[in-house]
């Protein structure tokens, strides 16, 4: 027997929402529903800031209408509602047209070893050439073990816009996307490259970045999948290698460089994270890594040294806080670092535009 | 970076049988359709290993159906006869053109060797 709206409409009327929402009840709230071969899909408007209280009443929903005779799956969504709220939406056009389209400089920040600080290297330089008053966002695509959304401090899930699309995610005024908001920080990502692949994929194209001078990617370690679908799905404009001073990590740094190379990504240059340490009891330096070995091995290659970072308690704590330290303490000296570094960044850029190495123009007559 | 010539445009024309790229070096390559095809970068014409290139006949009519950018560095070119698994480099394409001499006697040898044909 088929189920229809009115059935459904009444399932709802005895979904109670939580206190102080608008209507009685989830059946206030619901969108078109649609009934398809025992399959009803429908979504529930809610206002954005309280998308995250609304889940227990979302899954309430689907438990009730899944219950209904005649349905064999129910699935319900939750969608912000947008047009009465104006007054707090920010006053920016509502572009929902999803991908990368209106992004002016794609960078990855990559090493070849796990570890060396690649993601806090990534999200602090985000934040440096956001406060330089450009728009900037970050993409983490390291798929199994994203740490963006811990260092960003980001809570809840991100919004749907229209059938396919997701809004990314801001924090400190960056967009973020990352796996780690699409499932639970605790849940592994058991896939495959191809699955990877088709992640990356998405998240790049099916979210609605909007207009961004930067979009920062946070690439995972290593020269693999991941980062021949970024090489290969967008046109980078250039690479930013992370390393610790140490020999073992240089090597593998080496080898993220050759391999932008031969993709034709620019490198914009290399960081040196962990470069000393400061001992905070005796204020003795103690160069853990050892010191320099970026810089020297940079000029080896022929690459821009972009400056080093310490290794030091405050951006650790800052990092595991979601506060991230160019912008929870702009005035100590390692924010400063990240500036340099950011500045370096912006002039690279700038330098990868005037040489004109972006793709050719593919005309077919 | 490398100095490495780098395309400004690549076009297609009409009767999609040549692909003329032109390099900021000044170099205007003329790339038949067969002569691509037949040197594609591709792992099912060049094998994993040197000695594993084949050599691929029958071309002479072969058409390119779509050009397709792969990031900066390369053009994915669909040719009408199914076959779109080659990454054309700007490296690969601009050696193609200063070699095409050489690499299309060779050609010509191996098929004639092998007792093949263009058609």
């Amino acid at each position: 027997m088929a189920v229809n709206k009115q059935a459904v409409l009444e399932a709802l009327a005895h979904v109670p929402l939580p206190d102080g929402a608008v209507g009685a009840s989830a059946r206030d709230l619901a969108s078109e529903i649609v009934i398809a071969n025992g399959r009803v899909y429908f979504a529930l408007q809610v206002p954005p800031e309280r998308a995250e209280q609304m889940e227990a009443t979302r899954a309430a929903a689907e438990r009730a209408v899944a219950g209904l005779e005649g349905v064999d799956q129910a699935r319900v969504s939750l969608t912000a509602e947008r047009a009465a709220t104006a007054a707090a939406a920010p006053a920016a056009p509502a572009r929902t047209e999803p991908g990368i389209g209106q992004v002016r400089h794609i960078v990855a920040v990559a090493s070849g070893k796990g570890g060396v600080g690649k993601s806090t290297t990534a999200v602090n330089l985000a934040l440096a050439i956001a406060g330089d008053g450009h728009a900037v966002g970050i993409l983490d695509a390291d798929i199994y073990g994203p740490s963006v959304p811990r260092l960003l401090g980001l809570k809840g899930k991100p919004r749907q816009a229209g059938q396919r699309a997701l809004l990314p995610m801001e924090a400190y005024g960056l967009k973020v996307m990352s796996m780690g908001v699409l499932v639970g920080e605790e849940t592994p990502m058991v896939w495959r490259g191809p699955m990877v692949i088709t992640a990356l994929t998405q998240m790049l194209k099916e979210v609605v970045w909007g207009a961004l001078d930067v979009l920062v990617v946070d690439m995972p370690p290593g020269t693999g999948d991941a980062q021949l679908t970024m090489a290969q799905q967008v046109p980078l404009a250039g690479a930013v290698i992370v390393s610790t001073p140490q020999d073992l990590a240089l090597i593998d740094a080496r080898k993220g460089i050759a391999m932008f190379q031969k993709v034709s990504v620019p490198i914009l240059g290399l960081v040196e994270n962990m470069s000393t340490f400061v001992c905070p009891h005796c204020g003795g330096t103690t160069d853990i890594f050892g010191h320099g070995g970026a810089e020297a091995e940079a000029g080896r290659l022929g690459v821009p040294f972009l400056g080093g970072i310490p290794l030091d308690m405050a951006i650790r704590s800052h990092s595991d806080d979601g506060t991230p330290i160019v912008v929870s303490e702009p005035d100590a000296p390692h924010a400063a670092a990240y500036r340099a570094i950011a500045a370096g960044v912006w002039a690279g850029l700038a330098g990868a535009g005037a040489r004109g190495r972006s793709a050719p123009k593919i005309v077919i007559e | 970076m490398t100095a490495a010539p780098w395309p400004t445009e690549l076009r297609l024309n009409k009767a999609k049988d040549r692909l003329t790229v032109a390099f900021d070096d000044g170099v205007t390559a003329e790339l038949p359709a067969e002569y691509l095809r037949v040197m594609s970068p591709s792992a099912e014409v060049r094998g994993h290993a040197p000695g594993e290139r084949k050599t691929v006949p029958g071309k002479a009519r072969v058409r390119i159906a779509d050009l397709k950018p792969v990031g900066n560095y390369a053009v994915r070119i669909v040719f009408d006869d199914g076959h779109d698994t080659g990454l054309y480099a700007w490296e690969l394409l601009h050696e193609l053109w200063e070699r095409r001499e050489d690499h299309w006697q060779e050609y010509l040898a191996e098929l004639a060797e092998k007792g093949l044909s263009r058609d």
